[in-house]
């Protein structure tokens, strides 16, 4: 299954959720009528019948604004995406410039791993009052990525295990679960809202009768029995709320968790890194469990089962937010005797702080082992155009994957990264230092003016980082800006809100100096905003608006279009390439003609990706592969087009994997 | 019964609300502790880089022990104030202390390049150059982050005192964050003394 079909099957598990949810919300409105009925009768000896309509329409309002506005609530809090979620769970972010050892090296793996995958880095929080093994990922999209780790992770995987959760975990940021989760944990909110109500009435009547039993002795005893009566109800009517919440948790939830452990296994061509971190859980005895208060919430987040085991081992079965450990084990080792050996946790941290300080020290990068030398010297400066290894058909099965070659790749990339850079990409102002000197000119003149424009728009401290990383930047491959820009994310949102507003309009005036805008700064500014915006400026994410071609044809054909003008300087030619993508397309009349070199303006393109952000899935792979095709109509892919193509793929929402260097290149 | 159905439902949205606002100011204070703990990473950098910078003027400056110690002594207090201010991040009485020991560290250092302009020979030296270059760097970027917390600070506390948000935070305890503001040294504002001796 591939990464579009992932996401049309997320978007069908939201419709089963729906019906579920439906399902759920009658059955409570109906037992909260029982409850009230009963109640009534017995508090006031008021002769209710069964079926009273009007008490049951007040009912099921006053049930249902209940649900809604916890609902409600709960969405509207998690607009902030994956950061809430980190942060409900008692989460730390982590430095991006962090010097402990440990965090260094999930950092490493994080970072190698979004590299490879060609997303933005994605914010790490590790959640340190949590012994357990267990890790997850929320967000919206693969543009506003949290991931989370345990302390225990953090302390007892090694780097290949951990390398292995981390996998899986991103195999959920990139197929469209986390979305899904998210929107879950919103809807759910509402249904367990009822369950919080019961627990807090019957927390107030027992303290309040007790405490004020000598005054009012027992004027309204009956009155007052009946309210602790219906706190006892609503607890027992929430309780239908949460048990349906774990069964639509556990039916979006489980398949989904082999998936992400076969994902984990297909990137890191290791089955044994998440069968280890597996096995660890099995044998610790904190195992995966999580004690943080909002658990229960976010269980369906989690890599393992984070709940404490219930009462009943075939109830806990059905609504079990993961599939047993055990099977998951045999699943990638089907030869798995079942064997668990107990981890003991003081000595692995040992052994573990051992082997981060020997990645510190840089040399040995376990999981990495045949790795290529890095060469030594500046790397090499541009000559003829280079080329990529772009196939048209294939290109889609490769969004939202990545494999070994990919991650060491990324991992050579890291390596071969001047430190001066690698440490700047790291720091927040040093970030914003890159941004600026990845968007200076290379034509002299008009530098200098874009350097008085930057020493006007910012403080001294960041003109001088520019300055300083500007000869170094100059140094750089063009194929690694944008993942150099990708690995500065996480430190640019550590950005203050105010520091991010100076940063923003700082990079425009850039932008604006020459008085046009390159294709460069047009993708660079796309990437800025896509990935930072959200994070600073949390507004609702797109949602499928488009279901068939036709409807953003003007769009597609715009699209095509600057791809063809792009590649191909000659009008006849570039009409050919379009034609080429169009043929890609199933229905060719969706997309009209190549439109004329004057009417490519980016900042229409900048329009188009907007709207065609809100395709179905299986639209995106078609537009996708049609620019594949377009940009590969000469049989030659440069690097400058591999990219654009990239960009786009990343704005429509789909993480594509860094190219490989062309053939005739190797 | 309608009534009790009313009180219910206007009490469940109040709640609500309260528990809106205290969460907003549960993330608030969360963002001032992650900006602090982003200077934290810096400070400690700087205070690492010190040791280095004395060790390798020690061999240059036989005669300026005092100062050399005064450094050192300067580093150990900051260093020491900076583990509390982390503890409680905000804290006025933790923040006033870094204050302090942030600005003698400044003077005390500020004393020894200062000095070490006599000394051609420690000035020519690469390794303090480096570190003198790399001392400088950190130093830019504490300011960079020191702003980013004073930012969320007083995003923080602005939030707290402003109506309604102030009954929530007083109930439950959100106290004051203090800004984390260096004060100049008084080093750097005395014109510097000329002798004749």
């Amino acid at each position: 299954m591939n990464f579009f079909e992932r996401q049309e099957e997320a978007r069908r598990s939201t419709r089963k959720l729906v019906g579920l949810f439906a399902l759920a919300v009658f059955l409570i409105v109906l037992s909260v009528y029982l409850a009230v009925a009963l109640a009534a009768t017995w508090a006031e000896d008021l002769d209710l019948d069964v079926w009273n309509l009007t008490v049951f329409g007040w009912v099921a309002a006053v049930t249902l604004t209940v649900i809604v506005v916890g609902s409600l609530y709960k969405i509207a809090t998690l607009r902030g995406g994956g950061q809430t979620v980190g942060r409900l769970l008692g989460g730390r972010p982590l430095q991006p410039n962090t010097r402990d050892l440990k965090e260094r090296r999930l950092l490493n793996v994080v970072e190698e791993m979004a590299l490879a995958s060609g997303m933005a880095v994605p914010t790490v929080y590790v959640l340190d009052k949590e012994k357990g093994i267990n890790a997850f990922a929320a967000g919206f999209g693969p543009g506003d990525t949290v991931i989370g780790v345990t302390r225990g992770c953090l302390d007892l995987l090694s780097r290949d295990e951990l390398q292995g959760v981390i996998g899986h975990e991103f195999s959920h940021a990139l197929n469209g679960d986390m979305r899904l989760n998210l929107r879950l944990m919103g809807l759910l909110h509402g249904i367990l809202v009822i369950a919080m109500i019961g627990y807090w009435i019957l927390r107030t009547t027992s303290s309040g009768s007790s405490s004020s039993s000598s005054s009012s002795s027992s004027s309204k005893k009956g009155g007052g029995g009946g309210i602790a009566f219906l706190g006892l109800a609503f607890l027992i009517i929430g309780g239908i709320g949460v048990f349906f919440g774990r069964l639509i948790k556990s039916a979006v939830s489980r398949q989904r968790e082999f998936l992400g452990d076969a994902a984990a296994v297909q990137f890191t061509r290791n089955p044994s890194s998440i069968a280890g971190a597996l096995k660890k859980i099995g044998g610790l005895e904190a195992g995966s469990r999580i004690t943080n208060s909002h658990a229960e919430e976010a269980s369906h987040f989690f890599f393992g089962n984070g709940m404490a085991k219930g009462f009943s081992a075939k109830l806990d079965d059905i609504l079990a937010t993961h599939p047993p450990l055990l099977d998951r084990i045999k699943r990638i080792e089907p030869n798995f005797d079942g064997k668990l050996p107990a981890v003991d946790a003081g000595a692995v941290s040992q052994a573990q702080q051992l082997a981060a300080k020997e990645e510190e020290a840089g040399g040995f990068v376990p999981g990495f082992a045949p790795r290529a030398p890095a060469p030594a010297g500046p790397p090499p400066a541009e000559a003829a155009p280079r080329t990529v290894d772009v196939d048209p058909a294939t290109i889609a099965d490769t969004v939202g994957t990545l494999d070994q070659a990919h991650l060491e790749l990324a991992s050579s990339f890291l390596a071969r990264l001047p430190p001066a850079l690698r440490d700047a990409a790291r720091d927040p102002s040093g970030a914003c230092a890159i941004v600026f000197g990845l968007l200076l000119d290379r034509n002299a003149a008009l530098r200098r003016r874009q350097l008085e424009e930057l020493e006007a728009a910012v403080d001294a401290p960041i003109h001088a980082e520019t300055l300083k990383l500007a000869p170094t930047l100059d140094q750089c491959p063009v194929e690694a800006r944008l993942p150099l820009l990708d690995l500065a994310m996480p430190a640019l949102r550590r950005l203050s809100e105010p520091q991010y507003r100076v940063f923003r309009s700082a990079a425009e005036r850039l932008i604006a100096a020459d008085a046009k805008l390159s294709l460069f700064e047009f993708t660079l500014q796309r990437i800025l905003l896509r990935h930072l915006e959200p994070h600073f400026h949390p507004a609702r994410p797109p949602a499928v608006a488009y279901g068939s071609l036709r409807a953003v044809s003007r769009q597609a054909s715009l699209l095509l279009s600057i791809l063809a003008h792009a590649g191909q300087a000659q009008a006849e030619r570039a009409a050919q390439a379009f034609a080429a993508g169009a043929g890609q397309l199933a229905d060719t009349r969706a997309v009209a003609s190549l439109l004329p070199f004057e009417q490519c303006g980016l900042a229409d393109l900048d329009r188009a990706l907007a709207a065609l952000v809100q395709a179905a899935p299986a639209m995106k792979r078609r537009l996708l592969e049609a620019c594949a095709a377009t940009i590969a109509f000469d049989k030659r892919v440069t690097i400058q087009e591999g990219e654009l193509l990239r960009a786009i793929s990343d704005s429509l929402d789909c993480p594509m994997p860094p190219f490989l260097p062309g053939q005739a290149l190797a | 019964m309608t009534a009790l159905i009313i009180v219910l439902v206007v009490a469940v949205v109040l709640i609500a609300w309260l528990v809106g606002i205290y969460n907003r100011l549960v993330k608030l204070r969360n963002q001032f502790k992650n900006a602090f703990s982003q200077i934290d990473v810096q400070l400690k950098r700087r205070y690492d880089l010190i040791p280095n910078l004395v060790e390798t003027a020690k061999g240059y400056m036989k005669h300026e022990r005092e100062t050399l110690e005064a450094v050192i002594a300067a580093r150990n207090k900051a260093q020491a104030a900076v583990q509390a201010a982390a503890a409680r991040p905000g804290d006025p009485a933790a923040m006033q202390g870094l204050t302090g020991a942030e600005a003698g560290l400044t003077g005390a250092l500020g004393r020894f390049f200062a000095l070490a302009e006599s000394y051609p020979d420690l000035k020519a030296n690469q390794n303090m150059l480096s570190l003198q270059e790399e001392l400088t760097s950190t130093e830019n970027k504490v300011a960079f982050s020191r702003q980013a917390y004073n930012d969320a600070v007083m995003a923080y506390n602005t939030a707290r005192e402003s109506f309604p948000d102030t009954i929530i935070a007083g109930a439950t305890g959100f106290g004051p964050a203090q800004l984390f503001e260096l004060e100049a040294p008084a080093v750097e504002r005395a014109a510097p003394k000329v002798s004749f001796s």
